[in-house]
């Protein structure tokens, strides 16, 4: 990585788009020096630059105001610079995604500075840590299969409405789909329970994000030491062999932690 | 989800290691997640908003119970043991068609939103825990 544009609030030499309805998309804030790769863009593909203060910097890029951002291709644009700011070395503290400060010195004197040391702070306990998201899936059909094969009822209903039209036997397939749903979640809360027992106590924080609907188990944000990156994966790795016949594991990341930007 | 699933994979290989993807993934990682400097949002996230809202829709109604029925009668269940008659296994078959309707124009309205395909539209969101979120007037 090499160092970017590393501008201060002294720095207003940038014009932008002509029109005076531009602002600054703010992207999130790093660490004073943080190096950010050369050819990063935003939005827009605006080249992403970094306002510095006191021992922090925001990550913006300047857009034009008079559209808001909110399209797919700004949700994307906005991960896509988080998520390489991630993939160096040093902490990035994301910004909730729609962030617009209207000029540079807003950036620095109304944003960073009133918030530097909280933001120092906040980026110092994410140093070293990295998140990743970890879900498990059923295999549906499995899973299924072991509910209609242990619940009488449920297979007796399910006799009863396959072969009938949709719109025939309501009441007995509103019932149907209540016993599925209790069996599967009284089978996923045993199963998400067992899993994170496994995989929590390797973590340093963590967020439970619920589940439902037949197949999710479980869908958690974990942040991991990078010392413990290996063993938590090595960890993970097992788990979805011991248990690929009625689930399948799945890791993603590691990501900006957007679930841990609030603190650890 | 929409994710590619050829990425790496380490050691044994039943890890599926995803790279994020896709509108649906990144909506579902960063949906009102990091730290809010409200004083200074000048636009309003209509289009996330929407996408919550319609993930909520899906949930608490007797909808989904028709769809845990639906996902039920829908599959050939892997036989344990005893053994079902055959033509539960064609009535299945014959089902499949309609049950897909349904889920269909879940992804549908859902797909209109986000431009892409999405397998999780019965998954809750909610606000994930609220980062700080102190409110300074604007200057």
């Amino acid at each position: 990585m090499t160092s970017a544009a590393d501008v201060t609030a002294d720095d207003r030499s940038s014009p932008g788009p002509e029109g005076p309805e531009v602002g600054w998309f703010v992207y999130g804030v790093v660490g004073a020096g943080t190096p950010v790769p050369q050819d990063l863009t935003g939005l827009d593909e605006g080249p992403v630059r970094t306002f510095t203060c006191g021992r922090v910097a925001a990550v913006a890029t300047q857009i034009r105001v008079e559209r808001p951002p909110g399209r797919g291709v700004d949700l994307l644009a906005y991960h896509s610079v988080l998520d390489a700011l991630a993939q160096g070395d040093h902490p990035v503290l994301p910004v909730r995604f729609g962030a617009v400060v209207p000029d540079e010195v807003g950036i620095v004197e109304e944003f960073l500075a009133p918030d530097e040391a909280y933001f120092a702070e906040l980026l110092e306990s994410l140093a070293g840590r990295s998140q990743l998201m970890f879900q498990a899936v059923y295999d549906e059909r499995r899973i299924l299969s072991e509910i209609v094969e242990s619940e009488p009822e449920i297979a007796e209903l399910r006799a009863l409405t396959k072969d009938l039209p949709e719109e025939a036997a309501y009441a007995e397939r509103v019932r149907l789909g209540e016993l599925v749903a209790r069996a599967v979640e009284a089978r996923r809360e045993m199963d998400a329970a067992a899993l994170l027992d496994e995989v929590l106590p390797m973590t340093d924080a963590h967020v439970l994000r619920p589940v439902s609907g037949v197949e999710r188990v479980v869908d958690a944000a974990v942040l991991v030491h990078d010392q413990r990156r290996d063993q938590f994966e090595n960890r993970l790795e097992r788990l979805a062999e011991e248990h690929h016949e009625r689930m399948r594991l799945r890791l993603m990341g590691p990501t900006a932690p957007y679930d841990f930007a609030g603190g650890v | 989800m929409t994710v590619q699933t050829t990425q790496r994979r380490s050691g044994g290989g039943y890890l599926e290691r995803p790279a994020p993807s896709g509108l649906a993934d990144v909506v579902e990682i960063i949906l009102d997640k990091g730290i809010v400097i409200d004083a200074y949002i000048r636009v309003s996230l209509v289009g996330i908003e929407l996408l919550t809202i319609d993930a909520r829709i899906v949930i608490a109604s007797v909808d989904t119970y028709l769809r845990f029925a639906e996902a039920t009668n829908r599959l050939d269940l892997l036989e344990q043991g005893g053994g079902k008659p055959l033509d539960e296994f064609i009535g299945n078959m014959q089902e499949s068609g309609a049950g897909r309707k349904v889920k269909g124009a879940v992804s549908g309205a859902k797909k209109a939103l986000t431009g892409g395909d999405d397998e999780d539209e019965d998954r809750e969101r909610r606000p994930a825990k609220k980062s700080s979120s102190r409110r300074r007037s604007s200057a």
